[in-house]
């Protein structure tokens, strides 16, 4: 593929941030819920911890993706227009204004985000009448956290096979990406329930332990899928996708990959939380160890989506 | 649907003039630009919101460095049998006309630009002034009257001819042969295949060297046929990460549930 041929989109900030927080949502969901199914008094802070960040993280998500429109007004378009064309794309479905076409990661994204803040929305206020002294309406969350689950899985994977679906060389033919940023969101929702847990101090602290298990389980996948994208983009071969991988690994991307994606939010985390010994059990190791993971989750996705664009 | 119509662009007419651009700019009254010098005759390096039409130059050089053969291409929107933007494009704005042709809808589109990046050309541009995304419609309004885009009928060297596709690929594959006996080894057709790249361009080109030497890639994928493997292998990742869930929140007492 020939260098500036191609054109980029040129997605702002605003855009990697919403890929972050939806990711971190979706897997704070997908965690409060496994944790409520599994046993959901004993683990009932993550659950309510999980809940309500899933919530409140995913709220400014269709906020941002609005404001970056170049016609804001028209975002319902998204979902429906009052008079459809009769071929827009393969396998795509046509219900009256409605419109779903599973090729387009953006649209079918746009009905996943409608779907997950909905149940993100009932899990949160089944969890919040019940810690206000109501009882929780035990059904009802089960089902919204199980239906919300898989938009959860959805909302943190689809900004990833979006990209993969770009011609931009380095997400052509990456293959990964939606692999990676589902595992990030796991990973970032993981550390930041953990980083809440940590701040309420010992109450929690059993709890605080499993999450802990299951983040850096999270990390060890997320090095691993990093490392198959990396391998996948190199082994593709062609001159433009190696010039543009070589801008992510050594260009000027190379520090910001390097340190920022992979010391600090994955060697770091896990050296700490393999060699802490009785320390890494203390609130303010886990907060450290969750707020690396954090900076580095957002960082993977930035500078990828970054080096993506400009190359 | 009607019969498709195409564009055939024969570059070993092409004479650089640059009438194809300023008929494309005249009848879609496309604001003027800047111009931006490109160390050739070729103004705009790519094309642009304002540019739907671009001549394009390549100076094609011997291994020695020496200049072998000055090429000028008209390129335009090739109006993709299977298209990048149209597949992209999460509003319905860009669709398919009954002549195969792919417009945008100015009215739908709502600027998103995912277009933008997932055409295999970088056809697509985002206009700011309007906060829609543009390109060639093979002048819609032009072909629905009869008309022929404003391109084809500038074309002083017939370069650039416009007609039923069917009809095209016979003279395209004539002209091919003839420049053949003339020694012109190179010559070849890009996009016109229907079972090739993109299920065919419906603006295709004779060039007279490969597709690098005039900056197209030699086989376009479309961007779309990605989806489906990394959805499993996302859903795969989805399965692990439920997995590992499991292990960590399971009581090994006995107690709960797993």
């Amino acid at each position: 593929m020939e260098p500036g041929l191609l054109k980029s989109a040129d997605w702002p900030l605003l855009i990697d941030l919403y890929f972050f927080l939806g990711g971190l949502a979706g897997g704070a969901f997908v965690i409060a819920t496994s944790a409520n199914l599994l046993d959901a008094y004993r683990y009932r802070h993550i659950v309510r911890a999980g809940y309500y960040i899933a919530f409140l993280a995913i709220l400014p998500g269709p906020l941002f993706l609005i404001v970056d429109l170049g016609r804001p007004t028209r975002f319902l378009h998204m979902l429906m227009v009052s008079k459809p064309s009769a071929e827009i794309g393969m396998n795509a479905i046509t219900i009256g204004p409605f419109h779903l076409k599973f090729f387009s990661p953006m649209n079918a994204g746009a009905w996943a985000l409608l779907g997950f803040s909905l149940f993100a929305f009932l899990a949160a206020l089944d969890v919040f009448l019940e810690h206000r002294g109501g009882r929780s309406m035990s059904a009802l969350r089960i089902i919204a956290g199980v239906i919300g689950g898989f938009f959860g899985c959805f909302i943190a994977a689809y900004p990833g096979v979006l990209l993969g679906a770009t011609a931009r060389p380095l997400f052509i033919s990456a293959h990964w990406l939606g692999a990676l940023f589902l595992v990030v969101g796991a990973s970032t929702g993981g550390a930041a329930i953990a980083l809440i847990l940590s701040l309420l101090g010992a109450q929690a602290r059993e709890s605080l332990s499993r999450l802990m298990r299951f983040t850096v389980f999270a990390l060890v996948l997320q090095l691993a899928a990093l490392l198959f994208f990396i391998v996948t983009v190199q082994m593709a071969g062609s001159a433009g996708i190696g010039r543009a991988l070589a801008q992510l690994l050594s260009g000027p991307y190379g520090l910001t990959f390097w340190l920022g994606a992979v010391v600090v939010g994955i060697v770091a985390p896990l050296v700490l939380q393999f060699t802490g010994g009785a320390r890494k059990a203390a609130p303010g190791m886990t907060a450290l160890v969750s707020a690396l993971i954090l900076m580095g989750g957002f960082l993977v996705k930035y500078v990828i989506i970054a080096a993506g664009q400009a190359t | 649907m009607a019969r498709t119509l195409a564009m055939f662009t024969d570059v070993s007419l092409c004479i650089g003039c640059r009438a194809c651009q300023v008929a494309c700019k005249q009848w879609n009254q496309l604001a003027p630009e800047e111009p931006e010098w490109t160390g050739s005759y070729q103004n705009h390096p790519h094309f642009t919101d304002k540019s739907f039409r671009l001549v394009r130059f390549f100076e094609e050089t011997d291994a020695q460095g020496q200049m072998k053969q000055w090429h000028m291409m008209s390129d335009v929107c090739k109006h993709c049998a299977q298209a990048g933007c149209l597949e992209a494009c999460p509003t319905g704005a860009i669709y398919r006309t009954e002549y195969g042709t792919v417009n945008i809808n100015q009215d739908i589109c709502n600027g998103c630009r995912y277009c933008v990046s997932a055409c295999p050309f970088g056809v697509v541009a985002f206009n700011h002034d309007t906060g829609t995304a543009t390109k060639c419609t093979f002048c819609n309004d032009r072909i629905h009257n009869g008309l022929g885009p404003a391109c084809a009928k500038a074309c002083p060297t017939e370069s650039i001819r416009f007609g039923f596709r069917d009809d095209l690929a016979v003279k395209a594959k004539q002209r091919v042969e003839e420049l053949h006996k003339l020694g012109y080894k190179d010559a070849q057709l890009y996009g016109e295949d229907k079972d090739g790249p993109l299920g065919g361009l419906n603006a295709f080109f004779l060039l007279l060297g490969k597709p690098s030497v005039y900056g197209l890639p030699e086989k376009p994928k479309l961007p779309q046929r990605n989806v489906i493997i990394d959805s499993l292998l996302s859903i795969g990742s989805a399965l692990l990460v439920g997995l590992g869930a499991l292990m960590a929140f399971r009581d090994r007492n006995g107690r709960g549930g797993a």
